[in-house]
């Protein structure tokens, strides 16, 4: 179980800077997951952990060791490839055993560790089958297996679930991490899906063109996105510019006026400096608001807009709808809204509704 | 791999190609432009002005194009058929399809002419049926040989263009021409309009291949004693290099057309056109449909009269060998084993099997190493200048052997820096380079096409699992491309087995003799001569045939499959 600490890191591919002053640290027993866009950066962030890259400056450090420049098969990480990489002349067993093959591990020990590894991942029925007997979800677990019995200093894991389908990407991520645990390993896994990252991981990393926009738990990243990009790319939003009007008590809250109406909200970034009359711009998820048919007679004069459902997308659990604000002037783009349990969906077209959402609900951002 | 080892190989690979490749095409260049240390275009100006020479191009290049053309005649019908239609033991005879490429073409001419002689089998056929008065012989060859040679060349080189446009068919997605046939053009419209662009840059680099081969040979002619034909022209003027200039001039013209051809083929289809295709692997496969009884028949006996015309050499070299009198006889009509005890004894042949074995063993090891390591570097490393080390290492197939060959002996002239290498003294280090440089690109291609279909996360993750890069490669990305390597060479052993105008030209001490030279030596020998040199040819076809079926068998691949992949 080892920390990883990142400082200070740049990579240049060409013209094209791909890490930009990353600087992390992964806690030892710590299932860290880098999240971002495609292109962003995360798995040549990965690959320089694995050592298949080196830094063109700054460190990488596992515990104290600088291990920047130490190649690929010095450094002890155990990596699972996004196509597995199972080596189609080596049976299940020997895919498994290579990495104590190349440690020189005594025979008997290697049966042993193997059919240990393969025990706990449930493929000891398959270890003479062939990999191209095996399905998606058998190479997986293979390929998992092959990474952790070699007892790993931390595992990498590069979207290791992007081609299996959906329902057995849910088994295998709670899998996943019951094995991390387990093992009591350090894991650094990336992705794309966040679902994926929100389910499991103890902290995330959000890259976006080859900085880190924020780093925190699900729960802080998701409620309290610092930048417009990571709003943006976790789950939905609705962004609405206004401009700061004045603080409320708490130094974090503030009240924003927009074209919408008043809204009190909190900014994200506590190191923030916000002046009155600065312009920012709010992001409201679509399922903090909440719709009443008729607007309360008293209650506070903000935080609520007034207008009609327009496109309804139905789904079951959830409804989905295009809430047009109406007494604003045209041309105010429609706010995405969740209703779980959905009960507006047969009010008539012309029916004005009130939407309001709870300032904790409100993040204010940087435009 | 450490970029220290890349840049190891490169200059390495670098420096043997300008020692071996690019001085002795200079050398010859120099001769044949440069006098009393003046630019000059009188040799080459000469060449075009006498008229032995000129017909000696024109019937190169008439020879050349009747022969690709002939070729494609047999190979494209085949091809397509293969890739459409199931049918009778199609495994079998798409295997028996490559089978002519074990024989060398002028081994082939001596059979042929066995058969297609005045007094050979046809006529006597023709005589014995009727269809021929007795007092009456064709000569199916030819009165000048050309359709000989035109023959014979493309029934030893339709295998390539077959290969080539079989791979292309092959490769082509079978949405592209349902696409068509959805909008309503089928048949020989669909043909035309969609399949043959498609194909189009295989069946250009197949018929390059084949029309400088065809352009440059010089086996046939020899033993068809058609020596109006440059490359037999330079080949009686080796006698003479180290006085007379004329024959760099001619060397130089054969070069300077062959290189256009290469460059226009490139330039046409782009890099594809310039590689290997032959070894181009098909993807995917649309799946042949299953013919009614008759068609499959008419598969099959498509595919089996092909397969006779082209054994028909061969049948020859082999009733040659056996025979103590074969003379206006459909059959000969006494057989024995005294040319094989002949061959067995034979102060020419026993060396030469040896002689042929040993260098073509070496240049083959000298190319899967070189070829290995030139492939690792242009597919795994990110060099700059690697695309320049592939394009060297393909360039020997544009530079006809006879070429290569020339230039090895205008080199190794008294008073030049590599004199100590000059064949009259000791043959076998230019012989094995010569056959190491030519067969190269088979190498390189099939390596790199192992290496291209292999990813490099597989070596990843046995680096990732403690692998040093050099064992990763060893014991990862080796054994997966097992099957390329030793397909790539087996044809890099079988053509240095069979390699005739190096052989020919290099080979200048009798005990140096590869097999090919002694077949040749001892078709010019008079009396029981060409029959001990078909008894050496047939030898050498067992020998080949053994060599391919086993490897395959090692492999578990038939016999096509294996020159493909």
């Amino acid at each position: 179980m080892i920390a990883v600490t990142i400082r200070d890191l740049n990579k240049q591919f060409g013209d094209h800077l791909v890490l930009d002053h990353i600087n992390l640290r992964i806690e030892p027993g710590e299932l860290f997951f880098l999240l971002g866009p495609s292109g962003c950066g995360k798995t040549t962030l990965l690959r320089h952990i694995a050592g298949f890259y080196y830094p063109d400056s700054g460190q990488i450090l596992f515990d104290d060791q600088d291990v920047s420049r130490v190649p690929p098969h010095e450094r002890g990480t155990g990596m699972m490839f996004q196509s597995y990489a199972l080596w189609p002349h080596l049976t299940v067993a020997g895919n498994v055993a290579f990495g104590l093959e190349e440690r020189r591990v005594p025979r008997a020990e290697i049966t042993r560790r193997v059919d240990e590894a393969l025990g706990s991942v449930g493929m000891n029925a398959y270890a003479d089958r062939k990999i191209n007997q095996l399905s998606g979800g058998q190479q997986q677990r293979v390929a998992l297996a092959r990474a952790l019995v070699i007892r790993p200093r931390c595992l990498l894991l590069d979207e290791p679930l992007s081609n299996l389908d959906a329902k057995m990407r849910l088994q295998m991520r709670a899998e996943i991490r019951r094995v991390c645990k387990e093992f009591g390993l350090t894991a650094i896994y990336v992705t794309h899906d966040q679902k994926e990252a929100l389910s499991i991981a103890d902290r995330l990393a959000i890259l976006d063109r080859g900085h880190l926009a924020q780093v925190g738990t699900p729960r802080e990243i998701y409620r309290q996105p610092r930048t417009k990009a990571v709003a943006d790319f976790i789950g939905e939003t609705n962004f609405v510019e206004g401009r700061a009007v004045d603080p409320a008590g708490n130094a974090h809250e503030w009240r924003i006026s927009t074209p919408l109406g008043d809204f009190m909200g909190f900014k994200a970034d506590p190191n923030w400096e916000l002046h009155v009359g600065e312009p920012v711009v709010l992001s409201v998820r679509p399922e903090s608001w909440k719709l009443r048919a008729s607007a309360p007679a008293d209650g506070a004069p903000h935080n609520r807009v007034q207008g009609r459902i327009g496109r309804t997308v139905y789904l079951g659990e959830v409804a989905e709808y295009d809430f047009q604000p109406t007494g604003v002037g045209n041309g105010a783009a429609p706010l995405k809204m969740f209703e779980l349990n959905p009960r507006f969906l047969e009010v008539a077209d012309d029916t004005e509704i009130t939407a309001f959402v709870a300032p904790e609900d409100v993040t204010v951002l940087h435009p | 791999m450490s970029r220290l080892f890349s840049i190891l190989v490169y200059l390495l690979t670098g420096a043997f190609f300008v020692v071996f490749f690019l001085y002795p095409i200079a050398q010859t260049l120099r001769v044949a432009f440069i006098y009393q240390n003046r630019p000059t275009l009188v040799f080459v100006k000469e060449v075009f002005r006498n008229p032995i020479y000129v017909e000696g191009l024109r019937n190169a290049f008439l020879l050349a194009v009747g022969s690709t053309g002939a070729a494609f005649v047999l190979a494209m019908p085949l091809a397509w058929l293969g890739d459409r239609y199931e049918f009778t033991a199609k495994t079998t005879l798409t295997g028996l399809l490559l089978a002519p490429m074990v024989l060398p073409p002028f081994v082939g001419a001596i059979g042929i002419r066995k058969i297609l002689g005045q007094q050979g089998s046809l006529n006597a056929l023709l005589h014995d049926v009727g269809l021929l008065g007795h007092d009456r012989t064709v000569d199916w060859l030819g009165q000048n040989r050309f359709w000989g040679v035109v023959a014979l060349n493309a029934l030893h080189l339709y295998p390539i263009l077959y290969l080539n446009v079989a791979a292309a068919l092959a490769n082509i997605d079978p949405a592209m021409e349902e696409a068509a046939e959805n909008l309503g053009c089928t048949g020989w419209r669909k043909f035309f309009k969609i399949t043959l662009p498609l194909i189009a840059p295989g069946v250009f680099a197949g018929g390059t291949i084949v029309f400088i081969w065809a352009f440059t040979e010089l086996g046939v002619p020899l033993i068809f004693d058609y020596t109006r034909v440059t490359p037999v022209q330079i080949f009686y003027g080796i006698k003479d290099i180290g006085s007379n200039p004329f024959p760099y001039g001619l060397v130089a013209v054969m070069l300077g057309a062959t290189t256009l051809l290469y460059a226009l083929s490139r330039f046409l289809f782009g890099r594809r056109a310039g590689d290997l295709t032959m070894m181009a692997k098909a993807t995917s496969r649309g799946g042949p449909r299953a013919v009614g009884r008759a068609g499959s028949l008419a598969c099959a006996a498509a595919f089996g009269a092909v397969i006779f015309l082209a054994m028909l050499p061969h049948f020859g070299v082999v009733l040659t060998a056996f025979s103590r009198d074969w003379y206006g006889t459909i059959l000969p009509v006494s057989w024995t084993l005294a040319n094989f005890q002949a061959a067995l004894g034979h102060s020419l042949t026993v060396p030469s099997i040896g002689n042929s074995l040993k260098y073509a063993a070496i240049s083959t090891v000298f190319d899967a190493l070189l070829g290995i390591a030139i492939a690792y570097v242009v597919v795994r490393t990110t060099l700059p200048g690697r695309q320049a080390l592939d394009a060297l290492a393909m360039l020997p197939l544009a530079v006809p052997g006879i070429v290569l060959a020339f230039g090895y002996l205008a080199m190794t002239q008294e008073g030049q820096p590599l004199a100590f290498l000059n064949p009259i003294k000791n043959p076998v280090p230019l012989l094995v380079i010569a056959y190491a440089v030519r067969r190269l690109p088979y190498m390189v291609r099939s390596a790199s096409a192992g290496f291209q279909q292999t990813s490099v996360t597989l070596e990843e993750a046995a680096q990732n699992l403690g692998s040093t890069p050099f064992r990763a490669l060893r014991r990862v990305t080796l054994p997966l491309i097992t099957a390329n390597l030793l397909a790539g060479g087996l044809l890099t052993f079988s053509f240095a087995m069979l390699e005739v105008s190096d052989s020919l030209l290099l080979a200048q001490k009798q005990e140096n003799y590869p097999i090919t030279k002694a077949i040749y030596e001892l078709f010019n020998l008079l009396g029981t001569g060409r029959g001990v040199a078909s008894a050496l040819g047939v030898w050498a076809m067992a020998f080949l045939g053994v060599t391919i079926l086993g490897a395959s068998a090692l492999l578990g691949k038939r016999m096509g499959a294996l020159f493909r992949s």
